[in-house]
């Protein structure tokens, strides 16, 4: 007789409302999975799918993601004469945020070598990359262009040709594609107001320090800021050529920083989403270790209620292993059914969710057994109450 | 047999040395006040508390000798004594008849039997048709009756009825005790009845007396 069941049967009520209070916490844990593994996936993407062996950055950086990077444009030139390089290719890749399909969102610039260079779009699912040399732009389809659409940057509208799908940065931002000229004119550009602005202000700068106008009018191009300056230099190396060679040359002789795409790889994992893994593994913690102390304390009140019905059992002569049978499969059914209602919420969840949710099976089932314990663990206190309880207490009135 | 809580200064003595025995059969009565140590000899009887000094045999078997554990007390209460409580003590979550095959699973029989055999102890009880209902939905007799069933379930030698009509009225609890010297006569188990009610001893076989530790015999009527 299954004891277990039949109480459930009795306190239906009380099992449900925990079922639900506790599926919506393992629900969360499992959609903090989702986050987590997500988090990572946007966080290498892009390393994932550009197409290079090596990331060339400034000196003593540790960019182009984790931390910023400049360089002269023409440093691509230089890299591509380095022995052991077959291509080399500028790439530009910084953050904005301007008015696009009605509203304002947040997105990542990557401006490329468009003939034959590296740095393309990857994950283009429709259309075709950008052919042009000007105000073309591939989008990702989290912005919710569609081909043929007119973007306004600054003084050009740019053609939409491509949509790609899940190209984010890392911090899951949709991914912009413009020529590198084009990527570099939005980036700098000024407003044609500020621009006669700080062009009045250098010109009198100059002629306070002693220039006349004539030669100041001259000077003023040669001082004023260019956008010819990129953020990484992607480099593709020669069949047969040792990456590690390339990269120990590149370093000393042409004083940049080299990183393999593996290395990009771990500095983002270990650097930026270090800290956000740290975090959500500690919230998931939490929430299951409060998991665990509801369903205890729920099986330990459901104990409790029913302790003379214990020592009734254990005065009419049931064994320990009836008793702690009761307890234990009333846990595991809390447990097990939670589990699934929280699978169910975060199905239902999951599609909807604004960021990159991205599941592992083996990390549920690791979540699964970690509450399979927990429901043993969290009956144990219930059990040992139980086991302590006198069968004279089921005499008497 | 005797029982002793403590040591020392501090010792008390619930059980004064005493000797009685309840055959087959036999509708006996354990009458006291509050304090007079019915409860000690209950427990003793039903081996949940070891007496100080002297044996107890149920069914010709020595309890409490050499070798004796925790799991032994239950697998013998289980096979050899019933119990009938004063609140019932039914399992709420079962229904009656669930109640009384509970004691004959927990015995080994298998499912189908011990319902089968519920089954037919509720008939005997004249409460087969509130086989399916819950304690809950069940009146006070009633659930004595389940109770008494359950009692009866594994067919033990002996039967022990703590304060069995304590909890109604004097009309069922006349018709508790009747049941009980029927059970006793029929089923030839050995019934030892506790009850501070004067009133319900009405045809039982033999009636003791406690008082402060003491046990006394008042009256016997010879077994038919």
């Amino acid at each position: 007789m299954d004891l277990a069941l039949k109480d459930i049967r009795r306190h239906l009520g009380k099992f449900i409302a925990t079922i639900v209070g506790v599926a919506m916490l393992l629900a969360i844990v499992l959609v903090m999975n989702g986050i987590y593994q997500g988090n990572i996936a946007d966080g290498v993407w892009l390393i994932n799918n550009t197409a290079t062996d090596l990331w060339v950055v400034e000196r003593g950086r540790g960019g182009p993601f984790n931390e910023s990077s400049r360089m002269p444009l023409d440093s691509y030139k230089s890299v591509a004469a380095t022995p052991g390089v077959a291509k080399a290719s500028p790439l530009v890749i910084y953050g904005a945020q301007r008015d696009i399909g009605g509203k304002s969102q947040q997105f990542t610039v990557i401006g490329y070598d468009v003939f034959g260079g590296l740095g393309g779009p990857g994950g283009l699912v429709r259309g075709r990359a950008i052919e042009a040399p000007h105000y073309e732009l591939v989008a990702d389809r989290k912005l919710g262009l569609a081909l043929g659409d007119k973007v306004p940057f600054g003084t050009h509208d740019y053609s939409v040709v491509g949509i790609t799908q899940g190209a984010v940065d890392s911090g899951g931002s949709p991914l912009i594609y413009l020529s590198l000229p084009d990527a570099q004119e939005v980036q700098f550009q000024q407003d044609n107001r500020a621009l006669v602005a700080a062009r009045a202000a250098s010109l009198k700068r100059l002629e306070r320090a002693g220039y006349s106008q004539e030669q100041a009018s001259r000077l003023l191009p040669l001082l004023s800021s260019t956008g010819d300056t990129v953020n990484a230099v992607l480099v593709k190396l020669a069949p047969g050529a040792d990456g590690a060679q390339v990269a120990q040359h590149i370093g000393d002789w042409l004083y940049f920083n080299v990183y393999t795409t593996d290395e990009e790889r771990s500095l983002m994992l270990e650097g930026k989403l270090s800290r956000m893994s740290a975090v959500l593994g500690l919230f998931r913690v939490l929430l299951i270790l409060v998991s665990i102390v509801i369903i205890a304390l729920i099986i330990y009140v459901l104990t409790i209620e029913k302790i003379k019905s214990i020592a009734t059992l254990k005065l009419i002569g049931a064994s320990n292993w009836v008793i702690v049978r009761l307890i234990m499969e009333q846990s595991m059914a809390l447990t097990l059914a939670s589990f699934a209602v929280a699978y169910g919420l975060r199905e239902l969840i999951a599609p909807g969710f604004p960021r990159t949710l991205a599941f592992l099976a083996q990390e549920t089932a690791v979540t699964f057994a970690v509450m399979l314990v927990g429901g043993v663990v969290a009956s144990l206190m219930a059990i040992w109450h139980a086991l302590r309880t006198p069968p004279q207490l089921a005499l008497g009135g | 047999m005797s029982k002793t809580f403590g040591s020392g200064d501090l010792a008390v003595q619930a059980l004064k040395p005493c000797s009685f025995s309840v055959q087959q059969g036999e509708l006996a009565a354990l009458l006291g006040p509050s304090g007079s140590g019915k409860s000690t000899l209950l427990l003793a009887i039903s081996l949940i508390l070891e007496p100080t000094t002297g044996r107890i045999v149920v069914g010709g078997q020595e309890v409490y000798n050499n070798g004796w554990t925790g799991v032994d007390d239950r697998a013998f209460r289980r096979r050899n004594i019933g119990f009938i409580f004063q609140q019932h003590n039914l399992i709420p979550f079962l229904t009656a008849i669930e109640n009384v095959a509970l004691v004959m699973q927990l015995n080994g029989i298998s499912r189908r039997e011990a319902t089968r055999r519920a089954k037919d102890l509720l008939g005997y009880l004249e409460i087969a048709h509130r086989a399916g209902s819950l304690p809950a939905n069940l009146s006070g007799g009633e659930q004595q009756r389940v109770a008494i069933g359950r009692a009866l379930a594994n067919e033990p030698p002996l039967i022990l009825a703590d304060e069995p009509t304590a909890a109604l009225d004097t009309e069922r609890g006349v018709k508790v005790m009747a049941l009980l010297g029927k059970i006793a006569r029929e089923r030839r188990s050995a019934v030892i009845t506790v009850t501070h009610d004067h009133r319900m001893i009405e045809g039982f076989d033999t009636v003791y007396h406690l008082d402060d530790g003491r046990l006394a015999r008042m009256a016997q009527t010879a077994l038919s």
